[in-house]
């Protein structure tokens, strides 16, 4: 088992080792280096998590960056094999601070009277307009199940979600699973059957 | 098959798929946005990195400083000079100014006359005595 998945809650973090790596200084640039590359491999997939979760593009992407800040600031003299479960481990603790800011928020909006929301943007028609490309079949039959699967993890509990997407879009064995959500291996895997069955029973066996 | 999915099931593979092609797909603008994102914050990192090591060394300078100073201050201090001890003839007068309020606001009037009345009497009480 990784050392993380022995911490109980998920947002203990390991002790930040502040200064331990300048990044500023020439012999950490191939650190530094590496840092940039870890992000750039998992930035995409942490999006796709961050948004499943959170069902809006610029809070996802907010949670994503500060998530890169926050490992590049505190965690950076980690070993580097520690990135990504830490990486995961902060950006559901940014995903959960901007869900509970969301309920709070929406517990005041609900005392205020409801008004036209001047922000609120327009469809664009461009994009609203359907694509003058032929499809093939196999796209379209991607995006009818993308769709149902957003739409299936949107109903699902948090941790399953977590559990699902971590092991399924970014291929974390139980372990990595476990070190990034805090949780012990035996959860990891009670979240991800959960998860599996709940998706089962709403999209059928083989839905693609 | 790869690896990774021997022994997943055919939905988990199907799931991995999906999920993988919505990634694939995402579009050039979010990438874009993630890739200013991912240097915007390796280098906030960099950049708060100086200042936040000043402020960890800034304690321990603070206090040796501190402690020179201090020492420097013990070792110049002049030792306390002994409180003045009235002595002589005029010790009862000079009491007998110091207790009396009335005396003491004649000499906080600050025109002078006190002065020279004081210094007037004095003459007189010496030639009389």
């Amino acid at each position: 088992m990784s050392e993380f998945a022995t911490l109980a809650s998920p947002y203990s973090m390991p002790a930040a080792l502040h200064g331990d790596v300048d990044l500023t200084d020439p012999s950490a640039e191939s650190r530094s280096r590496a840092l940039n590359q870890f992000l750039a491999s998992v930035e995409l997939k942490a999006f796709r998590i961050a948004q499943a979760a959170l069902r809006h593009e610029d809070d996802a992407l907010d949670a994503v960056q500060d998530a890169m800040l926050q490992l590049a600031r505190a965690y950076a003299a980690r070993p580097a094999e520690e990135w990504k479960p830490l990486f995961y481990r902060i950006l559901e603790n940014r995903i959960r601070d901007m869900q509970r800011r969301r309920t709070v928020r929406g517990r005041v909006l609900a005392w205020l009277p409801s008004r036209h929301d001047e922000d609120d943007e327009e469809p664009d028609p461009i994009s609203q307009a359907p694509s003058p490309e032929p499809q093939p079949v196999r796209r379209l039959e991607l995006d009818e199940a993308m769709g149902a699967l957003e739409q299936a993890l949107g109903a699902l509990p948090r941790r399953q979600q977590q559990a699902f997407m971590l092991r399924t879009l970014e291929g974390m064995d139980v372990a990595e699973t476990a070190a990034a959500m805090g949780c012990s291996e035996g959860s990891v895997k009670t979240h991800y059957f959960r998860a599996l069955q709940a998706l089962r029973a709403q999209l059928g066996e083989l839905y693609l | 098959m790869n690896p990774v999915e021997q022994g997943l099931t055919a939905f988990e593979r199907n799931a991995r798929t999906v999920l993988e092609e919505s990634v694939r797909r995402l579009d050039a603008r979010t990438r874009s946005r993630l890739n200013q994102a991912r240097h915007a914050a390796l280098e906030r990192a960099q950049a708060r990195r100086p200042l936040w090591r000043g402020f960890t060394l800034m304690p321990a300078a603070g206090a040796a400083v501190a402690a020179v100073l201090v020492a420097l201050t013990l070792w110049h201090r002049q030792p306390a000079s002994e409180l003045p001890v009235l002595e002589g003839p005029h010790a009862a007068v000079d009491l007998e100014l110091l207790a009396d309020s009335e005396n003491l606001e004649l000499m906080e009037g600050g025109d002078g006359s006190f002065y020279e009345w004081a210094a007037a009497e004095g003459d007189n009480g010496a030639s009389a005595s």
